[in-house]
């Protein structure tokens, strides 16, 4: 997977005034691949994004699409660069195939057979009014203008906001079979079994902050433990200064921590005080992205 | 052909509105040359028979000699010289009777405050046993200008006149805020309607985006200028004055407001883009196409008050020049086209380092 990045960004800075978007970050988007950006609400995917666009002016950075700049080169880039908005609005008065023909258009392209086929799959109406429908329906014609015009290299802004289950699910199938024939995807998301389900890799931020990059594989791999115990007695933290051990929070006599590695020397210790109760749980995915989202969390 | 799509699509957005107020300016134009005739016999309100006397105005001191003559009455014995101080003369303020000849000179001291009273005088012919009575005219010794004309000391009694009002008073107006309209709107509710994301998303640079929206509203206001001058054309000729005013200058006249309009168009996208509230960027191009009006009302009151006209692009409109044949002064289209343009390029470094809003 080592090509030359798709997306590569630099020490990448935005600053709205005094508010903090993102604060130097480096992440590369390899091609080929389908990379999943997490983080809670303001972590700064949105800003990322855009700012990669050239619909944000960056503070401070580098940012190359293809190896192009995104400012210099940004005509190029986006001819070659699919976009799904996270937020969007449209021409409400006009029916849904005269928007997606002029948006075809305005990318260059004359074939519309790939927004057909993708309206079909999507089981969307193109001869509906865009005002008339529902949210759902809406976030379908964002998803098949991002795609039409048969781009490379597809940036989505949580892409699944208001579709149901099974419309996901057709949509993470479409999303592998791009992958298939070779489209890089760069996608936001909330959802993490979406992210798991579909993404090779994970980029996590945290408050303007990159957390980790990391494969989805080797994440879980390295996933930790959740140990709890509840002791007879009052507890010494100190007892869990041990490499491996994280999050370690002490409520009254019972101590939860997460982990990673050293659980030999962690039962042995805990084994010189009087146990009441004691559960040991391996983590889900959705545990692990929660270690990352909450303050402290780190790689 | 990018620039050709979004045209079409912007018409496909708007057509209803835009064809409205092609509707709008057919009726105003149309509606406002057919009053053309009874606007004109207004004002040259004769009085009844004063193509029948002559009047001569000399001053002299403390007051004015009115000389009157009038044409000889066949059978007419004496003359009776009625004066009064409107046209009706219902109480005459004075009466001359048995006048013989055909000439009369008439003393009427000034006001209190030294003004020359307007004064109305009509004679009558007295003729025959029964002294029967022959209205001869009537006539004043004041010059009877209408209030129009006196406050803009124009001559609206030709055609020219009369179609410069509409220019002057309805048509900077009545365009200019519908043009500052559409070109807010065709910025600001991208914005809004938050298409900004999707549209610039595509490669199209943001001076393509400006230029098309820029071009869609020209190209409306031209058209919109066209018919007007076709419709002109047909209004004029439908009252019969086409003979005092040829069809080019007709159309030239409406044409060359498109300038003064490019500038409008120009400073209602800044505005759009600056504020990018369609509310907001109404309300301020509004104010400027209000305050350029303002000025140009200013400039037009008193010649102590022309130093303002350069203020106003009004002032480079000179469809007067066009209406009479006149040379038009390529200077001032020149300068129209010139402050678009400097609108337009500062819009274009502000829109190009403005972070698109979500
Ligand atoms: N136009 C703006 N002006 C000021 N601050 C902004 C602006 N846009 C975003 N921010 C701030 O930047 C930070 C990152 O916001 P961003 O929208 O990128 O987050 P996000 O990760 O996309 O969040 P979400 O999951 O809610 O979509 C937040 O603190 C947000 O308040
Ligand atoms: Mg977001």
């Amino acid at each position: 997977m080592k090509k030359k990045p798709v997306l590569k960004i630099r020490n990448l800075t935005k600053l709205y005034g005094d508010i903090v978007g993102i604060k130097n970050l480096d992440l590369d988007v390899y091609p080929g691949e389908i990379m999943g950006f997490l983080g809670p609400n303001g972590a700064g995917k949105t800003t990322t994004i855009r700012a990669c666009l050239g619909l944000l002016q960056k503070t401070e950075g580098d940012v190359k699409i293809f190896g192009l700049d995104s400012h210099e080169d940004s005509i190029e880039i986006r001819k070659r660069t699919g976009y799904l908005p996270g937020d969007f609005g449209l021409y409400d008065d006009l029916k849904v195939k005269t928007i997606l023909k002029y948006l075809l258009s305005q990318s260059g392209v004359s074939d519309e057979s790939k927004m057909r086929e993708l309206s079909e799959r999507l089981e969307l109406d193109l001869d509906r009014k865009y005002g008339n429908l529902s949210k759902g329906n809406r976030q379908k014609v964002g998803i098949v203008q991002a795609f039409m015009a048969d781009q490379d290299f597809i940036i989505l802004d949580e892409p699944t906001g208001g579709l149901d289950p099974l419309m996901q699910q057709k949509f993470y199938q479409f999303l592998k079979e791009e992958k298939e024939k070779g489209k890089t995807i760069f996608m936001s998301s909330h959802i993490l079994a979406e992210v798991e389900e579909v993404c090779d890799r994970v980029a996590i931020i945290r408050k303007g902050k990159l957390q980790v990059v990391e494969d989805i594989g080797s994440l879980k791999e390295k996933m930790g433990k959740k140990l709890v115990v509840e002791f007879d007695d009052g507890v010494d933290p100190s007892m869990f200064d041990l490499d491996g051990v994280q999050d370690v929070q002490i409520d009254g006599r019972i101590a939860t921590m997460i982990v990673t590695s050293n659980l030999d020397e962690v039962i042995k210790r805990i084994s010189k005080n009087d146990i009441v109760n004691m559960s040991l749980e391996t983590f889900s995915l959705d545990q692990l992205f929660l270690t990352y989202y909450r303050e402290g969390g780190s790689g | 052909m990018k620039i050709v799509k979004t045209m079409m699509m912007e018409l496909k957005n708007s057509w209803r509105g835009y064809g409205l107020f092609i509707l709008v300016v057919i009726l105003l134009i149309g509606g406002f040359t057919q009053a053309f005739p009874a606007f004109s016999e207004a004002f040259e309100d004769e009085l009844d028979g004063s193509e029948n006397i002559e009047v001569d105005v000399v001053e002299d001191g403390g007051g004015v000699i009115v000389r009157l003559s009038w044409v000889e009455i066949d059978d007419a014995e004496n003359y009776t010289l009625l004066v009064g101080a409107s046209p009706q003369m219902i109480v005459p303020i004075d009466r001359v009777d048995g006048i013989q000849e055909m000439h009369y000179e008439y003393y009427t001291p000034y006001d209190e405050d030294g003004s020359m009273p307007e004064t109305y005088f009509a004679v009558v012919a007295v003729s025959g046993e029964e002294r029967e009575n022959e209205f001869v005219g009537m006539e004043t010794n004041i010059d009877r200008r209408s209030p129009l004309e006196e406050l803009w000391g124009m001559d609206y009694g030709d055609i020219q006149g009369f179609i410069s009002v509409l220019w002057d008073m309805w048509w900077f107006l009545l365009i200019g805020l519908y043009v500052g309209y559409i070109s807010v709107n065709s910025v600001s509710k991208d914005f809004e309607e938050d298409r900004m994301d999707i549209l610039l998303s595509k490669p199209i640079s943001r001076k393509q985006y400006l230029l098309e929206k820029f071009s869609l509203v020209a190209g409306y206001t031209l058209f919109l200028m066209i018919i007007a001058g076709l419709v002109l054309i047909g209004s004029v000729y439908s009252v019969g004055e086409l003979g005092n005013v040829t069809s080019s200058a007709l159309v030239l006249s409406a044409v060359l407001s498109w300038p003064v309009f490019l500038v409008i168009i120009a400073f209602s996208i800044l505005a759009a883009v600056y504020l990018e509230d369609s509310k907001k960027a109404m309300g301020l191009s509004f104010i400027f196409i209000l305050v350029e009006f303002g000025i140009h009302l200013v400039g037009d009151i008193s010649d102590s008050l022309k130093h303002v006209r350069p203020y106003t692009i009004i002032s480079y409109w000179d469809h007067e020049a066009a209406l009479y044949g006149e040379a038009i002064s390529l200077v001032d289209v020149g300068f129209l086209i010139v402050i678009a343009v400097v609108i337009f390029v500062v819009t274009l470094k502000l829109f190009e380092r403005k972070d698109i809003p979500t």
